[in-house]
Parts: structure tokens; C-alpha cells; sequence
């Protein structure tokens, strides 16, 4: 018993220390916080390198697991499908009028005629929609038609929206006309008409040109004006669409169905719409199913390698890489699509109204399938998504598809974002640190020519700095970094002007001034008291805090576009210096490379800002915003980090 | 800033609100969870004067829970129309700021000081105070009361503080934990002694009568309101909603998630639980703080803000805002930057998830749950630091060699 007790004790002491507990708890937290201090660079690179290294290996094959249909209701591929050799002879009938239209230049008002005459002949109520949309630089004008079939089953409270629009996505609508699409659209509206099982309203849509068409449709569907756009209001009206699919058929014959699926502003439909659809094409239709319309070189031989041609004979043989590149290149296309905001198809448009819906692509080729194959998928998955009793609904909106039929969860990619935000967050908490105190010693001493007290400073010297407190100048930063970010609003505007776009030196000219005004605006940071932390260092705290919040919070809403600002923040920003020992025009040179990562983009893609301000003006895309007023903001700061005296 | 501006500054900021408050927002805003919990909220407060106007008891329902108070004021005296709504909420902001900025100066004795128009400002543009403001909440009312409450105490006047106090009580009943620190500041002063507590030197006894007279008007005041109603309903209504969570509309607070998951016959226990919580920290503030019954006030809000049952961002506002007041315990807090951070995120997650869950359908209740976990960990963060910086004051500056532990 005594033994026990000893032992006991002896444990305790170990833990608690001898004599006084609250001086072994002081003790304790002090040891603790040096190590911390410490081992901060560490934990700094630490959180780095996992953070990049896993943003690399995220399409190792060795991650992601094979994809499933969690929704029990959608039962897909258990119908026999019936559409037959019939329907493909209408379907070419179509074809050839609509080939006719396209030869003799029809007018959109003229094809959008057609359509509905179609669709009534089918008895099938169908109306025309005109819109126009106005935009800095030009007036988009056109036709949708659409009609609707109402639900032989059920009230028509709930609609699916099977449509194609007159520009295939083919070079992001270069202007490649969809026509087998829209004949199919046509040809499945006779074909579906004919059954009465549909629980759902069907309504058809063809939409002109490329986006515009669909954008018009889809916000005047949902009573959401759009200051910029005049669009006919829609005379016939149908219930809460669930779920939409979009055919693009633009080469004559096609060998994979390609899904598209990346939507407005980074979001994407329900996977199981996605998993349900490859499923169906794959095993009801016998089309193979890809990943937009990346084929496998592994599959064809025609197709170009993945790999780079220096890459060792070993390396590129070797099953492994061959499928990491292959993953590889679909990663990067969803994330370019997804950071952008940009839809990768018409059916982008819809997520915004929480419609899941994809584009079904056939990848053009001397064959083997046509309206077929096609039309059976469709009919398959039409009937898939008829048989649901409520909304998509399981929390299935965050993935990254690597592979037709392999996908990564959500836990699996998003601490690499996560993490470099957080390596970020510890070293911004960490200058903070560094801005308070300031050592005793390093300041010159008075009487400097005392022999006696210089040999005792230097004594102290040795043994370590004399750490002090100081005050840190919070207002001033905080203020710099307002004006930094009104300065990005500024920016917005000017670059969506109708004077950007008619100017072909504009680019030039706002990156001149907007690196500019900084330089002007800072003569008028007022001065702190040297005894005070200066303002760099704690505007590069505050900088890179607000930097990481900003990754940590994009990566729920849109991972690509996190990682993105990850790797173009995280070490530029961790690396803004404020040594007081560089020059003025050494300080001015590493503002100048500030400014040019900040906003090289307005003389280095033109083309992009154009873009990406069309797609703001046209579909509410908040990537040119949030570039202007957040990235912008965040790395000029990062620039007058180091451009401040310290 | 000079003295000179301070006249200036405080009807520029007010003129900047208004014309805030006019600006074309949108509708959205009115019906946003976090700006407005079904305790305050507007379209609710329209409601209730409407089925009111038009003789039907607006406390039948289970839609209208806010004060037989406002019920007969905003259907008197201040019509509520498009542009009477948003001028009374701004200058509701600017008494309340105004009365901030008094206890300021009543705190230092100073008629004025340089640190003036910060404090202004502090309030009038604290995003967590305006958005529920341009909302039309009408927790702003209820800060606006707070506020002239602690202010009149200050100043000694006892009757309009109690006054204030018991009004505040019928539009919120959780602001009952304020009671006690506004009685003792009426027979204290309000100057800073944080830095050298003493014990109280002023006699309990003289709290008695003003206890008395804060019973006195608030039996006065629910007389007022059963007659407007005309029967005693709305206790039940608005007091009760206090105590027994009928709404569970979601709201950044911490009581609503908990009671949606929990099954129905743990319920009267939890809200038993939940309600007597709230009044565990009066005793030992007031006790602790005995120094200064206005920082023992502040940090009640505080707990307000952390704990109360249907909260909004007005209240963590209100609390965030008074740290202006109490500049002698900057030095002290352990973790502002921290605390910063964690308003920072919790500030952007709370609307983002909140729009997940309920606009975009892509994410569910447990993502808003979890961000108003962040922000009551905010919250939380603030008011511990600020307890800590108020009696790690009064040991002051430490030499060399010294630190400072908790037993």
C-alpha cells in the first residue's frame, strides 16, 4: 500500500514539479510558449509543404474511390427503352430542314419558327421568346422556342427541362452549330409525347446562340430581371424544374458521350444526376462515358499522349503515371472552369435556380453512334429522373470527378486549400507576435562613448536580447487596407466600362495608374513613434490573417478557386519583407514585381479580362468582382508591406 | 482628431446612416436569419399591426411575438410606412450612440475628449449593429433601451433609468440579468476603478426602494400592454417565447439547433437548464466587479450576447461596441487578435452557410449550426478576455522577472 502510495507521489511530483504548483505551471506555460515561438517556422513550413504537396498529388490514383447512386429513387437503367429506327428516320428528316435553315442563312426569329411549328404538329403547346441583352460592347439578340408537355400523371408541379441550344459548346461556342442536337430535341419531343407515364411536366427548350439564349430562358422562367436584359415574358408557364438536361450533338456521328457538368460561379449539380446518366449511356445505350471529351490515349492510340515526350521510356509506360496524367488532365479543366465561375455548357446556367443539370456531349467521330444510341440514353434518363419523389437532395454537391466513373469527396481535397490558408493564418500570427516586442538592446544606448557601459551591453549581449513590449498602430493598417479595397471597387468599374473595352491602351493605362495611386496615397500614412511597432509589420500581419480567411472561407464555396488564390497568395504574401536595412529603390522594385503579380493580368490577358467581364455583365458571374476588390486589394497590400519605411 | 471635429463628426455619421437606410437595398435583407430573430423581426411587427388595425388579436396567432409596446406605439404615434421605418431605426441608433458616447464621458468626467467621434463611430458603423438596423429589427430599440438604461444610471438619475430598464424588460425578458448591475450603479459612480478595486463602500439597503420602484413600472407597463390587448395573452407570447423556444427559426445564436434535435420529453428540463444559465453569472460579476457595476453591466451583455435564447448580431454588436468605452484594459487582453480572427471568419461563414443551407440547397442545418458555433466561440473569446483584462488591471505593470497566474 505504502509502495503505491510513493509511487503515486512520485508520479504527481513528476507531473506537478516540487514546491509551489503555480510556479511550475508558470514555468510550464513559459516552456510551452518558447517552444511554440520556436518551433513556428517549422509548423510555418510544415503546414506548406503538406499543404502544396497534397494540392500535387490530389490526382494520384491512389485517392478517390468509384462513384455510386446514393439516391434509392432514381433505380437507373431498370426501363426497357423504345425508341426506335422511327424516330431516328424523323430525327433525320428534321436534320436535313434544319440543314436547309442553316444553307439559306435563316434568321433566328425564322429557325425559333420552325421549332414551334414542329412542336405543334406533335400537338405540343409551343411558344417563341425574343430577348437582347446590352452589354459594354455589343447587343446580343435572338430567339429561344420552347414548349411544354404538360404531365399526363400529376398536376405539373415539377418540370424537366430537356434542351439544346442552336451553338454547340465545341471551342466554348466558336460558333459550331448544334444541329443533331436540336434534332434530337425535336425528334424526342414526338417520341416522348406518345407515353403516359411522365409524373413530371417536359418542357423543351431550344435556345439560341451559346449562353445567351439559355440565360434569357432560364432568369425569365424564374421572374429574376436582369437590369441589362429585355426578354419577352414566357406565356406558358410550368412547375419547379429539378432537373434539366442539355444535348450537344455537333459532328455527324459520335463515339463517347462527354459530360459536362461545371456550372456558374463554381457550382456543381448533384452527383447523382452525373452517376445515373454515365450508368445509363454506358450500360442501356452501350456508349462509352467520358469525363468532358478527354479521351483516354490509353484507349485510343490515335489520341496524343498525356505525357511529356523527355519523360523516360519506363516512367511513361508505367500504368500509374499513364492514369495520374489522365486524372490529372481532368482536374485541371474542372478547377480552370470552377475557379473562372465559368459553365461549361448551357447547362451551367441552371444550377442557379438549384437545378441539377448536366450536358450530355457527343465527342464527334466517324462513329459508331448516332441518334440511336443517343436517344435511348436520353429516354433512359428522363425516365431516371422522372421517378423522383422530391429534390436531389443528399449532400453529393462537392466532388471532383477525376475519372468517368471515380471520384473525390470532399475530405479528400479540401484541407490542401485548407492548410496552406492556415500556414498563412500562423505566419501572419506570428509577425503580429513579432510586431510587439522589440528588443531592448538593439537600440543605441546614450553615452555610447562609456567604455564601461558598452562592455556591459555587450556582456547583456551575449546572454540574449532584452525583449519589451511595444505599442501596435492597429487604426492605420487597418485603414490602408479599407482604401486598398475601395481602390479594388474603383478598379471593378473601370475595367467594366465601355471605355475599357472600345480602348485598346486601357489595359495599360489603369495598370500604370492603379500601381500608381498607392505610391501617391501613402505619403499621407501618418507616422508612428519609433518606440511603436512600425505599421509594415502589422499591416503584413493583417494582410496575411485576412488573406487566409479569405482562402479558408472561398474553399467551401469553390475549392479551385481557393487553391487558385493559394498558390498565388500563400508565399508572395508570407514573403512581403519589411528589413529596415534595403534601400528606397530596392523597396520600389519589389513594389513594382507586387504590382505586376497583382495586375499583370490587364496587360498580359486581354482577352480573359474581356471574357470574364462578359460573363459578369451577361450571367452574374462574380469572378471579375472578386478579382478587383479581393485578389487585387490583398497582394498591392502585400506591395506596400514592402514599399512602407519600416 | 480635435474636439473641434467631434461636433461635427457625430450628425456627419448619423447623415451617412440615413442616407444608408435609404439606400435601394434588398428586400432579402428584411427577412435574413441573422439580422432578425421572429422576436424582432419587421414583416412580423407589420403583421401584428395590421391583424391589430383590423380588430383581430394579432396574439391569436403564433407569428406576432414583440411588445404590446410597440404594438400600440406603431400603430399610434409612429406610423410605420417606407419612410418613417427607416428614420426611426436611424435615430433609435443615434440616441443609442449618443447615450454610449454620454457614459464615456461620464466615465472619464470629461465634457469632452479626443477619443469622442471614434466612439460615434464605433456604434454607427459597427456592420454587426447596422445591417440589423437596415434590416428594421427591432433589437436596435432594444440596444437604443439598454443603453439609456446604463446611461441615466450613470448619471444618478434613477427613475428614467429604471424607467428605461423596465421598458427593455418588456421588449426582451432575458435583459432581466441587467437589473442588478443597473441598480447598483445607481447608488455608485460610473468612474473607471478597475485599476483599485475596493469593496463597496455604499449601502445595500438604498437599492430597496429602486428595486421597488423597477417593479412599480414594470407592473405599470404590463398593465398598459394587457389593456391594449385587451386580455393577458401576449405574456405568454413574447415572455414566454423567451422560456420556451416555440420558434425554431434558425438565428446565430446557440439555443436553436440544440432544441430541434432534442427529443420532447428531455425539453422542459434542457430549457430549464438553458434559462437558469443565464442568471448563474449575475451574482458572481456583480460580486466580482463590486469596484465597477458598469463594467459588471458590459460584461452581462456580454453574456447576453453569448447566451440569449432568440439573439441577432445586435447583440454581439451591442457588446463589441462597448469595448469602446473601456480603453484602460486594451493592454490587458490576452488574445484580441484572436478573438478578431474568429469574428473575422465566423462574420463571413454565418451568410455563406446560411445561403448554402437555405438558397443554394448544396450544404444542410449542420453547416449553419457549425458557423454560429464559430461565432458563439467568438463571442465567447471576447467576453472571457474581456473578464480577465478587467481584474488582471489592477495589478498593473509587472517588473522584471514577475507574472502574473490564476489559482
Amino acid at each position: 500500500m505504502d509502495r503505491v502510495r510513493s509511487g503515486l507521489r512520485g508520479l504527481r511530483q513528476r507531473f506537478r514539479g516540487q514546491g509551489n504548483p503555480t510556479v511550475t505551471k508558470i514555468r510550464r506555460q513559459r516552456a510551452l510558449r518558447e517552444r511554440l515561438w520556436k518551433g513556428l517556422p517549422f509548423i510555418r513550413l510544415l503546414l506548406f509543404t503538406v499543404g502544396y504537396i497534397w494540392l500535387l498529388v490530389i490526382p494520384s490514383p491512389r485517392f478517390g474511390q468509384g462513384t455510386y447512386i446514393d439516391e434509392n429513387a432514381l433505380q437507373p437503367g431498370q426501363v426497357n427503352t423504345y425508341w426506335d429506327w422511327d424516330d431516328v428516320h424523323n430525327a433525320d428528316r428534321i436534320l436535313a430542314d434544319l440543314e436547309q435553315l442553316r444553307d439559306r442563312n435563316a434568321s433566328s426569329d425564322e429557325i425559333a419558327r420552325y421549332a414551334v411549328s414542329q412542336f405543334e404538329g406533335y400537338g405540343i403547346p409551343a411558344r417563341t421568346q425574343r430577348y437582347s441583352f446590352d452589354t459594354v460592347t455589343e447587343t446580343i439578340k435572338g430567339t429561344n422556342a420552347y414548349a411544354v408537355l404538360q404531365s399526363p400523371r400529376a398536376s405539373g408541379s415539377e418540370a424537366i427541362v430537356i434542351s439544346a441550344s442552336w451553338l454547340s459548346r465545341t471551342g466554348e461556342g466558336d460558333g459550331t452549330l448544334n444541329l443533331r442536337g436540336v434534332a434530337t430535341l425535336l425528334a424526342l419531343a414526338n417520341y416522348l409525347k406518345e407515353y403516359s407515364l411522365w409524373a413530371k411536366d417536359l418542357v423543351f427548350v431550344m435556345s439560341d446562340g451559346y449562353l445567351d439564349g439559355m440565360q434569357a430562358w432560364v432568369t425569365t422562367y424564374h421572374g429574376e430581371p436582369q437590369p441589362n436584359l429585355k426578354a419577352e415574358s414566357l406565356s406558358l408557364q410550368s412547375g419547379v424544374i429539378w432537373t434539366a438536361l442539355n444535348i450537344d450533338y455537333p459532328g455527324h456521328s459520335f463515339s463517347h458521350v462527354g459530360l459536362f457538368f461545371d456550372g456558374l460561379n463554381g457550382r456543381l449539380p448533384n452527383q447523382d444526376l452525373l452517376n445515373s446518366v454515365s450508368l445509363i449511356s454506358r450500360y442501356t445505350a452501350g456508349i462509352p462515358v467520358l469525363v468532358y471529351d478527354h479521351i483516354d490515349p490509353r484507349e485510343d492510340h490515335s489520341q496524343p499522349s498525356l505525357l511529356p515526350s523527355w519523360l523516360p521510356d519506363l516512367l511513361k509506360q508505367n500504368s500509374d503515371v499513364q492514369e495520374f496524367a489522365s486524372r490529372a488532365r481532368n482536374i485541371y479543366r474542372s478547377m480552370n472552369y470552377q475557379a473562372r465561375g465559368a459553365a461549361s455548357g448551357v447547362h451551367g446556367l441552371f444550377h442557379q435556380f438549384r437545378i441539377d443539370a448536366i450536358t450530355l456531349f457527343a465527342v464527334p467521330a466517324a462513329g459508331p453512334h448516332g441518334f440511336h444510341a443517343l436517344g435511348r440514353a436520353l429516354e433512359s434518363s428522363l425516365r431516371t429522373c422522372n421517378n423522383l419523389l422530391e429534390r436531389l437532395h443528399a449532400s453529393f454537391f462537392f466532388y471532383l470527378l477525376v475519372g468517368p466513373g471515380t471520384f473525390m469527396k470532399i475530405g479528400s481535397y479540401l484541407p490542401s486549400a485548407v492548410l496552406i490558408g492556415t500556414a498563412m493564418l500562423f505566419t501572419g500570427l506570428g509577425e503580429w507576435i513579432r510586431a510587439g516586442w522589440a528588443d531592448a538592446l538593439s537600440a543605441p544606448i546614450d553615452g555610447g562613448d562609456d567604455d564601461k557601459s558598452e562592455k556591459a551591453h555587450a556582456e547583456q549581449r551575449r546572454e540574449g536580447p532584452m525583449w519589451r513590449r511595444r505599442p501596435r498602430p492597429v487604426l492605420e493598417p487597418v485603414g490602408i487596407m479599407v482604401l486598398t479595397h475601395a481602390l479594388g471597387v474603383v478598379l471593378f468599374y473601370a475595367v467594366s466600362s465601355s471605355w475599357f473595352a472600345a480602348s485598346k491602351i486601357s489595359g495599360p493605362v489603369l495598370y500604370l495608374l492603379f500601381s500608381a495611386i498607392p505610391l501617391v496615397v501613402i505619403r499621407a500614412v501618418p507616422s508612428v513613434p519609433p518606440s511603436h511597432a512600425s505599421i509594415p509589420s502589422v499591416l503584413k500581419a493583417f494582410n496575411l490573417c485576412f488573406a487566409s480567411a479569405v482562402v479558408s472561407i472561398t474553399s467551401v464555396l469553390n475549392f479551385s478557386l481557393a487553391a487558385t488564390l493559394a498558390v498565388f497568395l500563400a508565399l508572395p504574401l508570407s514573403f512581403a519583407s519589411t528589413s529596415p536595412s534595403s534601400s528606397p529603390s530596392s523597396r520600389l522594385a519589389k513594389y513594382t514585381a507586387y504590382t505586376a503579380l497583382a495586375l499583370g493580368w490587364l496587360v498580359l490577358f486581354p482577352g480573359e479580362v474581356q471574357k470574364a467581364v462578359w460573363n459578369w455583365e451577361v450571367l452574374r458571374v462574380w469572378f471579375a468582382p472578386f478579382v478587383c476588390v479581393v485578389y487585387v486589394p490583398l497582394v498591392l497590400q502585400a506591395g506596400l508591406v514592402c514599399l512602407l519605411p519600416p | 482628431m480635435d474636439s473641434a471635429d467631434t461636433d461635427f463628426a457625430f450628425p456627419a455619421l448619423v447623415a451617412a446612416r440615413l442616407l444608408l437606410a435609404f439606400a435601394p437595398l434588398p428586400e432579402a435583407l428584411k427577412y435574413d436569419q441573422q439580422l432578425s430573430s421572429p422576436l424582432t423581426s419587421y414583416s412580423r411587427l407589420r403583421e401584428g399591426i395590421y391583424l391589430f388595425e383590423h380588430g383581430v388579436d394579432p396574439y391569436s396567432g403564433g407569428a406576432f411575438r414583440h411588445s404590446p409596446l410597440l404594438l400600440s406605439l406603431f400603430s399610434t404615434v409612429l406610423p410605420l410606412t417606407r419612410y418613417t421605418s427607416p428614420i426611426i431605426w436611424t435615430a433609435a441608433d443615434a440616441t443609442a450612440a449618443w447615450a454610449l458616447l454620454q457614459i464615456w464621458r461620464l466615465r472619464t468626467g470629461a465634457k469632452k475628449t479626443s477619443r469622442d467621434s471614434q466612439i460615434a463611430a464605433l456604434y454607427l458603423l459597427n456592420p454587426y449593429l447596422f445591417l440589423p438596423s437596415l434590416a428594421l429589427s427591432t433589437s436596435s430599440l432594444e440596444n437604443m433601451l439598454c443603453l439609456l438604461a446604463l446611461m441615466f444610471a450613470c448619471r444618478g438619475r434613477a427613475s428614467a433609468s429604471l424607467f428605461s430598464l423596465a421598458s427593455l424588460l418588456q421588449l426582451s425578458l432575458p435583459s432581466i440579468l441587467l437589473l442588478a448591475p443597473v441598480l447598483l450603479l445607481n447608488i455608485t459612480r460610473p468612474v473607471s476603478r478597475l485599476a483599485l478595486p475596493r469593496p463597496l463602500d455604499a449601502s445595500l439597503t438604498r437599492t430597496i426602494p429602486l428595486l421597488a420602484e423597477f417593479f412599480g413600472y414594470t407592473a405599470l407597463l404590463s398593465v398598459a400592454s394587457t389593456l391594449v390587448c385587451g386580455n393577458p395573452l401576449w405574456v405568454q407570447k413574447t415572455w414566454g417565447a423567451s422560456l420556451t423556444l416555440p420558434d425554431l427559426t434558425p438565428n446565430p445564436g446557440l439555443w436553436w439547433y440544440f432544441f430541434t434535435e432534442m427529443f420532447d420529453h428531455f425539453r422542459p428540463f434542457f430549457l430549464m437548464v438553458f434559462s437558469v444559465h443565464l442568471l448563474i453569472y449575475v451574482a458572481p460579476l456583480c460580486i466580482k466587479f463590486q469596484h465597477d457595476f458598469l463594467y459588471a453591466a458590459f460584461l452581462l451583455v456580454g453574456v447576453l450576447a453569448v447566451f440569449k435564447p432568440y439573439p441577432t448580431l445586435s447583440d454581439p454588436g451591442l457588446f463589441l461596441s462597448m469595448f469602446a468605452i473601456f480603453p484602460e484594459i486594451y493592454p490587458y487582453l490576452r488574445h484580441p487578435i484572436v478573438t478578431a480572427l474568429i469574428h473575422l471568419h465566423a462574420s463571413l461563414l454565418l451568410p455563406l452557410f446560411n445561403s448554402l443551407w437555405l438558397r443554394q440547397g448544396t450544404g444542410n442545418a449542420n453547416f449553419f449550426y457549425a458557423s454560429t458555433l464559430v461565432f458563439g466561440m467568438g463571442n465567447g473569446a471576447a467576453l472571457m478576455d474581456a473578464i480577465w483584462a478587467g481584474l488582471r488591471i489592477a495589478i498593473g505593470e509587472l517588473s522584471e522577472g514577475y507574472e502574473v497566474a490564476q489559482e
